[in-house]
C-alpha cells in the first residue's frame, strides 16, 4: 500500500519530492512490516530500479523526447523527464543514441511461451521462442485467450489478462449462420431492454424480479453490454459491408481479422467504428467471376485509417517459424506494419497498429501500449526507426526488467555489433607485421583511455550509481554504421 | 590408443611391481585365504598405495583395518600387528570406496502408472529373482543402491538396499528414502505435487475434527456423575486412535515430517522453476533429478540450485550448447557454480562404463574429488545412508572397489569388490 502511495505521489511534478523522501518511507514500510510479521511475503521482495538514460524516447503519445531518461519502478514507470532524480541502487542503462518505443503487442502467438497450455503452467522463460519473440521487439503476446508477458527468466507475473473476444461468423456463404447470429442479437437486445426497464422501475417497486435469461446468447449479451468484443473473420467487400451494417444496427463495435477488401468499403467501416487486424503484405487477386474491383490492395490499411477504421497488424503466421514463410512469421511485426507505411499509412499509425491499438483491442489501454508515467514498463530499445528493415532491438525492458540485451544472446550478437566503447580500439594490421607484435599493440594503447579527459555523465546520472564515465569518444573507435534515424513524426495523435 | 594417455613412469613401475605381486601373492595366499573365508569377527588388513576416501581426500600408502565388516582403523603408514591377514594390493592399484547408484531400477522390471500414486514402494518390487539381479550390480562396484518406483507422475517411493545378496530383510537398508516426483511445464506435473499436499491437509482436517469429537466425548465422560456409567462410556471409548492417514497423503505428511525426502524429477530450467512454484512453502527436503538431454538449459540456473542446498543428479554427460556444435560440461559446470552433484551412470545397461564416463567428465574439467564424491558419499547422503556407507571412514560399512590403476583414466579396470568386509566380486584377480 505504502509503494503504491508512493507512486502515487510519483505521478505529475511533484514526482522527485517522495524520492527525496524515499528513505524515510521505507523506513516505516519496514516498521510496519514488522507489526504485520510481514504477512504478505510480496513485500519482501527487493524493489527494483532501472533508469534508461538519454535515449530518444517515443512516448506513442504524440510527444518524442529526444535525449530523455525512464525511471522504471518495479514494474512500472516512474518518470520520463530530463532531470531525474535516480535512486542509487537503480540499474543504469545509458542508452545515449538509440531509440525507446513501448512494446509490441502480437495479438495471437503460437508458442511464443515455449510450451503448450495454460501460460500460468506451461511457460518456459529460458526457450528459444522466448527468446526470438522478445529480439523481435515483442513484449506481451496473446496466446490461446490469455494474454502473457514474455517475462524471460520468470514464470511469476507471467499473465496479464484474458483476452475477451468472442469469435462470430457472419458470411454471405452461410445464409442460415447469419439468420442464427441475428436472432440471438436480437433475443439479447430484448432482454437488455426488458433488463433495463426493470432496472428503473425497481427502485420504487422492489418486488419485480429481474427478466430471465432463458433462451438469449450468453456471448451476445456480452457483445452488446460491451464486456466482449465481437470479432468477424472476414475478407470480402459484401461480408464487410454486412457486418458493418449489423454492427450499426445492434449498436457494437466489430473487430474484423482479414478485412482484405476492406479497402472498398472503408467509409462503411469506419462508420460502424470498426477495428480491422490486417495483414499488409497479403496479396490475392479478385475473384475473376467478379466485376468489380477487388482483392488486397497495399493501401489496405492506410484507407481505412483515413476513413477512421482502427488498423491492428498482424503477420501472417503467429508462430515462430524457420522455415516456410520465413519473414511473414511473428518476428516479422515491424516489417509488415512498414508495409503499410509503404501504402500510404502514417508511420505514428504504423507504430500504434503494434501498440496501442492491440493494447486497446486487448481492453489494457491503461496499461500498455505507450510510454507514459504509471503504465507498465514494457519498453524496447532500437538502434533506430522501428519501421526500418535493418533496425534491432538492442535492449528489451519487460515487467521494469533489462530482459534481453542482443548483445548477450547467442542469435543475433554477431550482426552487426553495437560499438563498444570500453574496448581497446582495434588496432590496423599492417601487412608484413608479425602477429606477436599485433598482439603487444592494444595493451599500450588501452592506457590512452584511462588518459584521455574523462567527459562528465549526463546530468541526468546524477543520482544513479551508474556506470563509470566513459569517454564519449574514445581515441580510436573503429568507423560504424551510425544508428539510423528516428522516425520523425511526433506529432501525431498516434 | 587410449593407454597412450597414461604417463609412462607408472607403466614401468607396474612391470616390476607385477613380478613382485606374484611372489607376494604366493606367500600372501596362506595367509589371507583363511581371512577371506574366515567368519566376521576376524580381522583383515589392507595395505595399498593409493586410496579415495570419497570424502575429498586422496591417501598414500593406506592401512584399513576391517572388523566384522566395519572399518575400525584407517591411516597412512600405519603398522600391522603381528598376526593379523593383510591384503596386500600391488602398487599401481588403487583403492575407492563402493559406488552408491542412487537412482536405478536395475533388474526390476515392474511397469508403472502415470499419475499421483505416492503410496506405491519400490522395496515391494523385491522378489527373490530381482534381489539376484540387483546383486549384479556388485561386478560394477556398486555396494548399494537407490532403486525407484517405476512410472510417470508421481510413482511412488524410493528403496535403499545393499547389494550384497541376502535375505530381503538383509539388502533392504531403507524401506523408503525418496518420493520420486515428476515435474515440469505441464499443468499435470505441478498438479499431482499440490493434489499431494492437498490430501495431507485434507487428513489433517479430518483428523483434528476426529480428535475433537473423541475430546467432547471424554469430557462428557469425566463430567458423568453415575460411576458405573462413567466406566462404561470411558470403557468404550478407549484410548485414542488417529484416523487412518489415507494412501495418498502419508507420504507427503512424511515429507514434512523430514522422515523421506522429495526427488524432483526435471529436464530444463524452466521446470525448476514451475517446481519451486509447485512447492510453495512447503517445509520438505528435497534435491533434483535432471536427466540430460543434448541441449539442455539448466545453465540458466545453477547458481540457484546451488544457493538451495539441494543435490542434483545427473549422468556424465557432455552436451552440447543450444543451436551451435559447443560443447558444455554442464555437471562440471553445477560443481563450479557450488551445487552438490550425484553421477549416476548413463544407462543401467550401462553400469560397467560407469567410471570411464565419469573419467571423461574429469578430463573435460569436473574436479577429481568431487567426481568420486558424487559416486559415493554424496549420493549416500541422498539416500539418508551416509552414516554406512558412502566414504573409508571409521565406522562405516568396508565397501570398497580395488582398481587397476586411476579411477578415472580409461584403461581401468575393477579388479576386486569388497561389500561388507568380505570380497563379493574379483577374489580370483587379488
Amino acid at each position: 500500500m505504502l509503494k503504491n502511495k508512493k507512486r502515487m505521489l510519483g505521478l505529475g511534478a511533484l514526482w522527485s519530492l517522495p524520492l527525496l523522501l524515499a528513505p524515510s518511507w521505507s523506513y516505516a514500510a519496514a516498521f510496519i512490516n514488522d507489526d504485520k510479521e510481514s504477512a504478505d511475503s510480496d513485500s519482501e521482495e527487493e524493489e527494483t530500479w532501472v533508469y534508461l538514460a538519454g535515449g530518444d524516447v517515443y512516448t506513442g503519445t504524440g510527444a518524442f523526447l529526444r535525449g530523455a531518461g525512464i525511471l522504471c519502478h518495479d514494474d512500472k514507470i516512474e518518470a520520463i523527464g530530463f532531470d531525474i532524480v535516480v535512486p542509487e541502487d537503480a540499474e543504469v542503462l545509458n542508452i545515449e543514441g538509440y531509440s525507446v518505443y513501448p512494446g509490441l503487442i502480437a495479438l495471437s502467438s503460437r508458442g511464443l511461451f515455449g510450451g503448450n497450455g495454460n501460460l500460468e503452467y506451461s511457460v518456459d522463460p529460458f526457450s528459444d521462442n522466448m527468446l526470438l519473440a522478445v529480439a523481435s521487439g515483442i513484449t506481451v503476446a496473446v496466446q490461446g485467450t490469455e494474454i502473457g508477458r514474455l517475462n524471460r527468466g520468470r514464470i511469476e507475473d507471467i499473465v496479464v489478462g484474458k483476452q475477451q473476444f468472442t469469435n462470430l461468423s457472419y458470411s454471405l456463404s452461410n445464409p442460415g449462420g447469419r439468420k442464427t447470429l441475428r436472432e440471438k442479437f436480437d433475443s439479447a437486445e430484448t432482454y437488455l431492454r426488458a433488463y433495463r426497464s426493470w432496472e428503473g422501475a425497481v427502485r420504487s417497486n422492489k418486488e419485480l424480479k429481474e427478466p430471465k435469461k432463458t433462451g438469449v446468447d450468453s456471448h451476445a449479451l456480452a457483445v452488446l453490454r460491451g464486456t466482449e468484443k465481437a470479432v468477424f473473420r472476414a475478407d470480402i467487400q459484401q461480408d464487410l459491408l454486412a457486418i458493418s451494417r449489423l454492427a450499426q444496427r445492434y449498436g457494437f463495435r466489430p473487430v474484423i481479422q482479414g478485412c482484405r477488401e476492406g479497402w472498398l468499403v472503408a467509409a462503411e467501416l469506419g462508420r460502424a467504428g470498426a477495428t480491422a487486424i490486417v495483414e499488409a503484405r497479403d496479396r490475392r487477386n479478385k475473384s475473376e467471376n467478379l466485376v468489380r474491383p477487388g482483392g488486397s490492395s497495399i493501401e489496405n490499411a492506410a484507407i481505412l485509417h483515413r476513413h477512421g477504421v482502427q488498423v491492428a497488424v498482424a503477420p501472417g503466421s503467429g508462430g515462430i517459424s524457420m522455415g516456410g514463410i520465413v519473414g511473414r512469421d511473428i518476428m516479422h511485426m515491424p516489417v509488415e506494419a512498414a508495409f503499410a507505411v509503404r501504402g500510404g499509412l502514417a508511420e505514428d499509425v504504423a507504430i500504434a497498429s503494434m501498440t496501442v491499438v492491440p493494447a486497446r483491442l486487448l481492453g489494457l489501454e491503461h496499461r500498455l501500449g505507450t510510454i507514459e508515467v504509471g503504465k507498465d514498463a514494457d519498453l524496447i530499445i532500437t538502434d533506430g526507426d522501428i519501421l526500418h528493415y535493418k533496425t534491432f532491438v538492442q535492449w528489451s525492458v519487460i515487467g521494469g526488467r533489462v530482459v534481453y540485451d542482443k548483445e548477450a544472446e547467442l542469435y543475433l550478437a554477431h550482426i552487426r555489433p553495437r560499438p563498444v566503447e570500453e574496448l581497446a580500439p582495434e588496432v590496423p594490421v599492417v601487412p608484413g607485421e608479425r602477429d606477436e607484435e599485433i598482439i603487444e599493440a592494444p595493451k599500450e594503447e588501452s592506457e590512452n583511455p584511462e588518459e584521455a579527459p574523462v567527459v562528465e555523465p549526463a546530468p541526468v546520472d546524477d543520482g544513479g550509481e551508474g556506470p563509470a564515465p566513459i569517454p564519449e569518444e574514445p581515441p580510436v573507435v573503429p568507423p560504424v554504421d551510425p544508428p539510423v534515424d528516428p522516425p520523425q513524426e511526433g506529432s501525431g495523435d498516434g | 590408443m587410449l593407454s597412450l594417455t597414461v604417463p609412462l613412469t607408472p607403466r614401468t613401475r607396474s612391470i616390476s611391481a607385477r613380478i613382485g605381486r606374484l611372489m607376494i601373492l604366493t606367500t600372501l595366499l596362506m595367509a589371507a585365504a583363511p581371512a577371506l573365508a574366515a567368519p566376521p569377527g576376524d580381522l583383515l588388513a589392507i595395505r595399498a598405495r593409493h586410496l579415495m576416501t570419497g570424502s575429498g581426500e586422496t591417501l598414500e600408502h593406506v592401512v584399513l583395518l576391517v572388523e566384522n565388516g566395519k572399518i575400525i582403523t584407517i591411516g597412512e603408514d600405519l603398522p600391522i600387528e603381528r598376526g593379523i591377514p593383510v591384503l596386500e594390493l600391488a602398487d599401481d592399484q588403487w583403492v575407492v570406496p563402493g559406488l552408491v547408484n542412487c537412482y536405478t531400477r536395475y533388474g526390476m522390471s515392474a511397469s508403472g502408472y502415470s499419475d499421483l500414486r505416492p503410496n506405491m514402494k519400490a522395496v515391494d518390487e523385491l522378489s527373490p529373482s530381482t534381489r539376484a539381479s540387483v546383486s549384479r550390480m556388485l561386478r560394477y562396484g556398486v555396494t548399494t543402491a537407490g532403486l525407484y518406483p517405476a512410472g510417470r507422475g508421481i510413482p511412488g517411493q524410493a528403496a535403499v538396499v545393499s547389494t550384497v545378496s541376502g535375505s530381503t530383510s538383509q539388502m533392504v537398508m531403507r524401506e523408503v528414502a525418496y518420493l520420486k516426483a515428476i515435474v515440469g511445464n505441464t499443468s499435470t506435473g505441478k498438479r499431482y505435487l499440490r493434489d499431494g499436499f492437498k490430501e495431507a491437509d485434507t487428513w489433517l482436517g479430518k483428523e483434528a475434527k476426529n480428535r475433537e469429537k473423541y475430546d467432547k466425548d471424554k469430557e462428557k465422560a469425566d463430567k458423568e456423575k453415575d460411576k458405573d456409567k462413567k466406566k462404561e462410556m470411558l470403557a468404550k471409548l478407549g484410548d485414542y486412535k488417529p484416523l487412518d492417514p489415507s494412501n495418498k497423503g502419508q507420504a507427503f505428511l512424511d515429507m514434512r515430517d523430514h522422515k523421506i525426502s522429495l526427488l524432483a524429477s526435471i529436464g530444463k530450467s524452466a521446470d525448476y522453476l514451475h517446481f519451486l512454484d509447485a512447492l510453495g512453502d512447503e517445509d520438505v527436503k528435497w534435491d533434483l533429478r535432471l536427466p540430460l538431454s543434448s541441449e539442455c538449459d539448466i545453465y540458466h540456473v545453477k547458481d540457484k540450485i546451488a544457493e538451495s542446498g539441494a543435490r542434483i543428479i545427473v549422468e556424465p554427460m557432455i552436451t552440447l550448447q543450444r543451436a551451435t556444435l559447443r560443447q558444455r560440461n554442464l555437471p562440471a559446470e553445477l560443481h563450479r557454480a557450488g551445487a552438490k552433484l550425484v553421477l549416476v551412470p548413463r544407462r543401467d545397461s550401462a553400469m560397467g562404463d560407469w567410471f570411464r564416463d565419469v573419467g571423461v567428465m574429469v578430463g573435460a574439467g569436473l574436479d577429481r574429488d568431487a567426481a568420486l564424491r558424487a559416486m559415493t558419499l554424496e549420493p549416500a547422503d541422498l539416500l539418508g545412508v551416509a552414516d554406512q556407507v558412502g566414504s573409508l571412514e571409521v565406522g562405516k560399512e568396508a565397501n570398497l572397489i580395488v582398481l587397476s590403476g586411476d579411477p578415472f583414466e580409461a584403461a581401468t579396470k575393477i579388479v576386486a569388490v569388497m561389500a561388507r568386509g568380505k570380497i563379493a566380486h574379483g577374489e580370483d584377480e587379488l
